[in-house]
């Protein structure tokens, strides 16, 4: 120890002594509430090796050495603002394809300059056709109905021109039958005359987390990584721009991970897809630079939050350069659209407005750990899907109060070098890092979801935060305390009227089932036929890539059902693991 | 103290609604307040939930529902009910449920609506109060003592 940090012993001591113990003995205390950290919590720091300079590896501070939107005088939307940065819109999607055209349209009339950020309903993400009876009552609820390329074409009318598809982004956020969608999206490109190496867009194409949170899978986890693994090479051979999938932590958060859960499962996950491009033989700088990451995280826990992010950042790096051997920085950048937020399950019902107060936090989280201060999501988001559009505004406004008013965004990593925060950053990491070695021992992402345990360990993390809901050892404001006879219940009305129809969204179900009629009576169904035969056979191949199969398919206007049909056939179905 | 069978409740999952966090939790903790209790897994038709319902011979079901679509798939499990002759199973409903269709769900024959920031005893003490006055179970085994706050 070196002399200083005797001498910061002995004050601390002293401190301890002559300060706090005073204090503790006047309001009847056993132990300090709080805590102070100083250099002795924060034992041979190096700086470079731990933090490093915004852009650098291990990127601690920050993916990029800036964000657009920090220079920006109009930035902070809510997307980073920048001529330079061609990204998709607001997530968005209901009804038939027709309905959810003319919402992008109106959106443009608004000033809308995004490509779209598709939400499909249920029945696509789980490849259903709006006819079938499991799609009853769910056709265009959560998203858009896509049954077949026709509705594809259907919804991208809404952009030409100034907005043709080689100009802007698209997000899809589906990922069971990821790979169909990208398909159509190349069809879609053929048939425009625009070379498919253009196109931008991002698919969440995350398949396992879905087996973790959220529930939209399919096919049983080693199937639906031979999809995806066709998806990584095909995308990296033909499609340039797009990247390959988004991989997100959140859903499993939502789900009930804990925040070493969400980031070891995430790392473990991201590893899994990796190694599916090592395996086909590609090089891994080939194709890691396309892997984005959706979102993180998701808690009220400031400052854990902040620090989750930045162990991130590193653990990232670290497994992109040792474990995997990348060399070019860009592949170990973990890319994602915003850091530090709270998520939906720490809103609550009761209450409403309290929300805003939440997000806003999140919203701080979220510039203090190397992202825009994105405030989401809207406070009264626990009424009901896409609620009002006033909560929407003040989402956005927030934002910009805190960045034009607030100033949060004049600094980078604001915590880096804080004892406090490197102690705490390279405690996470430590802590996934030895969860993630425990799912590397039962074989990976896939043999541990195979055998139930992420799912099982997510629903336990769950109950375990209910009960300490119920017991009030955790305390949710206006839920299990500060609750009364004298206390206001705020509610909110709506003012404005939601883009989303609610007319059309009733209609939108007869209205598919009536167009998808249309388009299976004109097509050609002998070739439907025989593309479907060829993807059955590629599919029992399991060497060949299925990905110009369904591009050929879909082409033919064989439909998502059609198509999954097959694969269940082919590769069966999941069915849950007992809780 | 009579042995008397648990509660049997269904916690299933209609439709295409993936969010199972709620489902389970409510679950674990019907399990450990003393009932039985049975989960489906995701993505169930209302005629496998109400034929679920009859092979375990519950005596309440819960549905879980966070997609929006309450309205239709609730209406298909009682008319699967009803069809079957089996509506005298309590039904309750959790999940995202706007206020405004809280009526139209009891008016079809829903016991109750759950939202979010219910607490796990709520909905017990209403389960075993309802069901000990239809008489279709009793509840005097070794769940009331298990119970947990």
């Amino acid at each position: 120890m070196s002399n200083h940090d005797k001498a910061i012993t002995e004050a601390k001591k002293e401190w301890e002594q002559r300060y706090v113990a005073p204090a503790l003995k006047r309001f009847k205390l056993t132990e300090n509430p709080t805590r102070f950290y100083s250099p002795l919590d924060l034992p041979d720091f190096d700086f470079l090796e731990r933090v490093g300079f915004p852009g650098q590896y291990p990127f601690t501070a920050g993916t990029y050495p800036f964000l657009p939107y920090q220079a920006g005088q109009k930035g902070a939307g809510f997307i980073p603002q920048s001529p330079e940065l061609v990204r998709a819109g607001r997530y968005s999607g209901y009804g038939a394809a027709e309905d959810y055209r003319d919402y992008q349209k109106y959106m443009q009339t608004l000033g809308a300059k995004t490509g779209p950020n598709v939400a499909f309903d249920l029945p696509t993400q789980l490849g259903y056709d709006s006819d079938s009876p499991m799609a009853e009552g769910e056709v265009g609820r959560v998203g858009v109905a896509v049954s077949s390329l026709r509705d594809f074409e259907v919804i991208y009318e809404a952009f030409t021109g100034e907005m043709e598809i080689d100009r802007i982004a698209s997000n899809f956020t589906i990922n069971a039958p990821a790979s169909i969608i990208i398909a159509m999206y190349v069809a879609l490109a053929e048939k425009r005359g625009i070379p498919t190496e253009r196109l931008r867009a991002t698919p969440q194409n995350d398949i396992l987390k879905e087996f973790v949170g959220r529930g939209a899978y399919i096919f049983p986890p080693k199937p639906s990584m031979r999809i995806m693994q066709d998806s990584i090479v095909f995308i990296t051979k033909h499609l340039p721009n797009l990247n390959i999938t988004s991989i997100g932590g959140y859903h499993m958060r939502e789900a009930g991970a804990t925040r070493e859960q969400d980031l070891a499962f995430s790392m473990a996950i991201g590893a899994a897809y990796l190694q599916e491009g090592v395996n086909a033989g590609l090089d891994i700088d080939s194709f890691a630079p396309r892997f984005t990451v959706n979102v993180f995280g998701g808690s009220m826990e400031f400052y854990k939050e902040i620090a989750f992010q930045r162990a991130a950042r590193r653990m990232w790096a670290r497994m992109l350069r040792e474990r995997f051997g990348a060399k070019n920085p860009r592949s170990m950048l973990l890319r994602q659209p915003h850091a530090a937020h709270i998520g939906c399950s720490a809103t609550t019902l009761q209450r409403p407005l309290n929300n805003l107060v939440r997000t806003v936090v999140g919203g701080m989280a979220s510039a203090m750990s190397g992202g825009p201060p994105e405030v989401w999501p809207p406070y009264d988001e626990p009424l009901g899907l896409g609620w009002s559009l006033e909560a929407i505004q003040l989402t956005e406004d927030a934002q910009r109060i805190l960045q034009h008013e607030a100033k949060i965004c004049e600094v980078i990593d604001p915590f880096a070098g804080s004892y406090f925060m490197e102690s705490l950053t390279d405690q996470i990491e430590e802590t996934c890092r030895m969860e993630f070695e425990k799912i590397q021992d039962m074989g990976g992402a896939v043999e541990a979801i195979e055998k139930g345990y992420m799912q099982q360990e997510v629903a336990k993390s769950a109950y375990e935060r209910q009960k300490r809901i119920e017991s009030g050892e955790d305390l949710v404001v206006g839920i299990n305390c500060f609750t009364g006879e004298h206390e206001l219940e705020v509610t909110t009305n709506r003012l404005v009227p939601h883009p989303y129809d609610p007319e059309r969204m009733e209609l939108a179900e007869s209205k598919q089932i009536a167009s998808l009629k249309e388009v299976k009576r004109t097509r050609d169904n002998r070739i439907v036929t025989r593309f479907l035969k060829e993807l059955r056979e590629t599919a029992e191949s399991g060497t060949e890539n299925l990905m110009p199969r369904f591009i050929e398919c879909v082409k033919a206007y064989v439909t998502i059902q059609e198509m999954c049909d097959v694969l269940r056939e082919v590769f069966g179905r999941y069915e849950e693991t007992n809780i | 103290m009579s042995r008397e069978r648990k509660i049997r409740v269904l916690i299933a999952k209609p439709g295409l609604d993936g969010h199972s966090r709620g489902a389970k939790v409510v679950a674990y903790g019907l399990r450990d307040a003393g009932f039985e209790v049975i989960y489906t897994g995701l993505h169930q038709s209302p005629l496998q939930i109400v034929n679920t319902a009859i092979q375990e011979d519950v005596d309440v079901i819960g549905l879980s529902i966070l997609s929006g679509a309450h309205l239709n798939l609730t209406r298909r499990v009682i008319q699967g009910l009803k069809e079957k002759g089996v509506e005298d199973k309590m039904l309750v409903i959790g999940g995202t449920i706007p206020e405004a269709d809280m009526p139209k769900l009891k008016g079809m024959g829903v016991a109750e609506v759950f939202t979010s920031g219910t607490s796990i005893k709520e909905i017990s003490i209403f389960i075993k109060d309802k069901v000990k006055n239809r008489g279709s179970a009793s509840f005097e085994g070794k769940g009331e003592t298990n119970e947990q706050s």
